[in-house]
């Protein structure tokens, strides 16, 4: 037995390590009540870091999403080794890791305007941490007005912030859902749509953030903020997080926009800026296409017959 | 925003992409556009001739230093003046067949105005005329421009003739109107000279040195008679003096020596006798007597001199320096007689002389005059005659045709390919164009968006880190609709072409069946 089992089963017997079965009726939830309100408490011990990669290696995943619901998601997945926005999230990654020598923190990722591609950057960002089997991503999404998680990957109705921050009662667990994405959580924005700036200042928040922050050493929480143009909550939420990350839409916005938000999150805070949808082509036979462009054409139709 | 090469092409190629259906719309639009117009273009054939002018007009040399012409620079504009006459121009619709039809007279302006728009005048050297002439049938055109060539030569062939021959009858018109000066100039001297017989060069010294010698004369006489008068005074003024007196006295003095000397022998008688002495009684009786005659001599002058009688003396016949100083008088009023007359007629000659100087000058000035305008005439009459007769040269050598100076350089030909910009040239252009309008406008608005489409201008103008250029990341379904939408476009700019290369190769096919 190694050194490390041994340290798990510790854990296990000592009640601080809990891994939730799948059958479980509450799908997606890892941890126990008493774990939440220990981590809460107090500063993760050593032993407890000891054993997180033991702990991540067996986080209970619902079934795996196929790589095609990905790739039609626009979710990425380490099997696309040639994609070029596969290599661009792994720097991103490799370039924050450098900056945090390793260590687990949480990032916002907002954008310059609406509809500049956060939500996407945030997602795949996760994605991007995930990658690794020795680390974790925790993607909240903050951004109420317009959540864009919970259309994609989780229903509608999942509970999320919104419901953590209404509900004093309500365990953490309960808004951690797992996605079908190897080592990836999400928070969903939640239920409610209209929810005041103060949430964010409130302690419940910042409770929260630490207590997820800490319960894994190899833990990324990634934020998912609002625009930084469209709504001063960004800058509380800010203020909780350890580092930033502007996205600027391709052609959408000018040097001056992206400046101003550069200066409003801080020199220190923000860990660089994004350059999102740069409309390069997609990976196509191009040969093919020339030679015999009917045969594209021709083979589509087929398989939309094929599929009805 | 200023980009460098490699800067701005990799962001040209995204925006291409990016708008890639503007981009293919607009390059098949532009490709059919053009093959419109170049079927549409009218066909035009030019023909064109050069004409070789020589600069020299006939009368310049002729009238070289008498008269100056006037200088035409552009020969070119003559020539269009010439050739869109309307002499030319009705010559041409009628050897050209245009008046096949019998066009009304509107329709003649029109054609004419059609014509000339169709042909262009330039001056291609110093002295060459390029005519052009553009037409959609060759044949025409090189007929058209074969007769604009010989009519324009044949009407300035004429013109040069007319005009050599009007420059003889100018300078033949100047040489008669001279010649007739010169004739009256002549006889003007002539009358001049038979009356002014004195008025001959250097009359006018001889009058100065003749009118010196007078002067001269008149001032010696004049001081000649004033000595002589002073003489003349001078000798009266003796004269008046002395001699009368001395006249008189001698008589009574005569008498007074003699009483003088009775008296002495008296006195002696005296001293020795009584005066009863004979000789003393004698004595006595004797004085008496003389005193009687002084008193008798005196009484006979006095009365002469009451009735103004020159009593003759005895005595003067006897008186020399009287008689000599009456000679000389005599002799001094004559001299100044002479003298008076010889000065009246000196000043008379004087008066003469300067009469005949004063017409002298007069008549200098009037031949001066004369002499001149007939040298002047003579000068011009003679070099109107040099001129008239290589004018005369001239205008022979023009009447038959020896004196050429317009010739044509190089004869109109007839076109065998069509001029201007061509059928290939269109569709060329319209690939060009395709190409380069729709990344022109790429580039436009790359250069003037202020938008942010690059990494570095994170890097470099915000001076912000660039953590990733992250590519648009594409889902199947988006993949399989980009990829149909390349193959429609694809098909769409081959069909385009392939419309271009069929049209063009049936439209070269015509052009080479015709």
């Amino acid at each position: 037995m190694s050194k490390i089992e041994k340290a798990l089963n510790k854990a296990r017997s000592a009640g601080l390590l809990k891994v939730v079965p799948p059958a479980e009726p509450k799908p997606g939830v890892e941890s126990s009540p008493q774990a939440v309100s220990s981590a809460r408490a107090i500063v993760p011990r050593p032993e407890q870091r000891l054993i997180s990669s033991g702990a991540i290696a067996r986080m209970r995943e619902k079934t795996l999403l196929g790589k095609n619901v990905l790739a039609e998601n626009r979710i990425i997945y380490p099997e696309q080794e040639e994609n070029a926005t596969v290599r661009a999230f792994r720097e991103i990654r490799t370039k924050i890791l450098q900056k945090t020598r390793g260590a687990n923190c949480t990032i916002m990722v907002t954008s310059v305007t609406g509809q500049g591609g956060c939500s996407f950057v945030a997602m795949n960002l996760g994605a991007a941490f995930a990658f690794d089997a020795g680390k974790t991503a925790l993607l909240v999404d903050c951004n109420f007005r317009n959540p864009s998680l919970q259309t994609t990957v989780l229903p509608e109705n999942a509970r999320g912030l919104t419901d953590y921050l209404e509900h004093p009662g309500m365990d953490v667990a309960e808004i951690i859902h797992a996605v079908g994405i190897e080592r990836l959580r999400i928070i969903p924005a939640g239920g409610r749509r209209e929810i005041p700036a103060e949430y964010f200042t409130s302690t419940r928040m910042k409770e929260l953030l630490d207590d997820i922050t800490r319960r894994y050493a190899e833990r990324f929480i990634i934020l998912d903020a609002p625009p930084m143009t469209e709504t001063a909550d960004t800058r509380i939420l800010a203020e909780l997080c350890d580092y930033a990350v502007l996205v600027a839409p391709y052609g959408k916005v000018t040097e001056t926009q992206i400046s101003a938000c550069a200066k409003a999150l801080g020199e220190k805070k923000l860990l660089g800026v994004v350059l999102n949808n740069e409309p390069r082509p997609p990976h196509i036979q191009w040969r093919k296409l020339f030679l015999n462009p009917f045969g594209i054409l021709w083979r589509n139709r087929s398989r939309r017959n094929a599929s009805k | 925003m200023k980009l460098n090469p490699d800067q701005f092409i990799p962001v040209l190629a995204t925006e291409a992409f990016h708008h890639r259906k503007a981009v293919v719309a607009i390059f098949i639009a532009v490709n059919l556009l053009t093959l419109t117009l170049a079927l549409l273009w009218p066909k035009g054939y030019t023909a064109s001739t050069t004409i070789l002018v020589e600069d020299k007009k006939i009368i310049q040399p002729l009238m070289q230093g008498a008269a100056v012409t006037t200088d035409v620079a552009d020969r070119s504009r003559l020539a269009r003046d010439v050739i869109f006459g309307r002499k030319i121009m009705n010559q041409i619709l009628e050897d050209t067949g245009w008046l096949k039809d019998n066009p009304s007279p509107s329709e003649q302006e029109k054609i004419i105005n059609n014509l000339i728009r169709q042909t262009k005048i330039t001056n291609t050297g110093r002295d060459l005329i390029r005519i052009e002439y553009k037409d959609a049938d060759p044949e025409r055109a090189f007929k058209t421009a074969k007769k604009y060539a010989d009519l324009f030569i044949a009407e300035s062939l004429n013109a040069k003739a007319a005009e050599s021959q009007a420059a003889f009858d100018f300078i033949d018109q100047q040489t008669e109107a001279y010649h007739a000066k010169l004739t009256k100039a002549e006889e003007q001297l002539k009358e001049f000279r038979s009356a002014n017989l004195d008025a001959r060069p250097g009359s006018d010294a001889d009058i100065g040195t003749r009118l010196s010698a007078l002067q001269l004369r008149i001032e010696q006489s004049t001081q000649d008679l004033q000595e002589a008068e002073t003489k003349k005074k001078s000798i009266e003024k003796q004269l008046s003096g002395e001699a009368e007196v001395a006249t008189v006295l001698s008589r009574e003095g005569q008498y007074r020596a003699r009483i003088g000397e009775l008296q002495s022998q008296l006195e002696t008688l005296r001293l020795n006798y009584h005066d009863t002495y004979p000789d003393i009684i004698r004595i006595k009786h004797q004085i008496e007597d003389l005193n009687e005659a002084i008193a008798e001599d005196r009484k006979q002058r006095e009365e002469a001199k009451a009735a103004g009688r020159v009593t003759i003396d005895d005595s003067v016949i006897n008186n020399p320096m009287y008689q000599q100083l009456k000679r000389d008088l005599s002799q001094v009023k004559i001299t100044i007689d002479t003298l008076t007359a010889r000065i009246a007629e000196a000043r008379r000659e004087l008066q003469m002389e300067v009469d005949l100087g004063k017409r002298v000058h007069t008549g200098e000035a009037d031949l001066a005059e004369l002499t001149r305008d007939y040298q002047v005439n003579r000068d011009i009459y003679q070099d109107l005659l040099r001129r008239r007769e290589s004018a005369r040269v001239s205008m022979n050598l023009d009447k038959e045709k020896q004196g050429l100076n317009i010739k044509i350089q190089e004869p109109a030909v007839l076109p065998l390919h069509p001029s201007g910009i061509r059928f290939i040239h269109f569709i060329l252009g319209g690939i060009v164009l395709g190409i380069g309008i729709p990344f022109g406008l790429l580039y436009a608005k790359v250069e003037m968006n202020r938008r942010v489409n690059a990494g570095w201008a994170i890097t470099e103008k915000c001076k912000l880190p660039l953590l990733a250029e992250v590519p648009h990341l594409w889902s199947p379904t988006e993949v399989q609709i980009v990829r149909r939408e390349l193959a429609w476009q694809y098909l769409a700019i081959v069909g385009a072409m392939a419309v271009v290369v069929a049209v063009a190769s049936l439209h070269v096919m015509k052009t080479m069946m015709l």
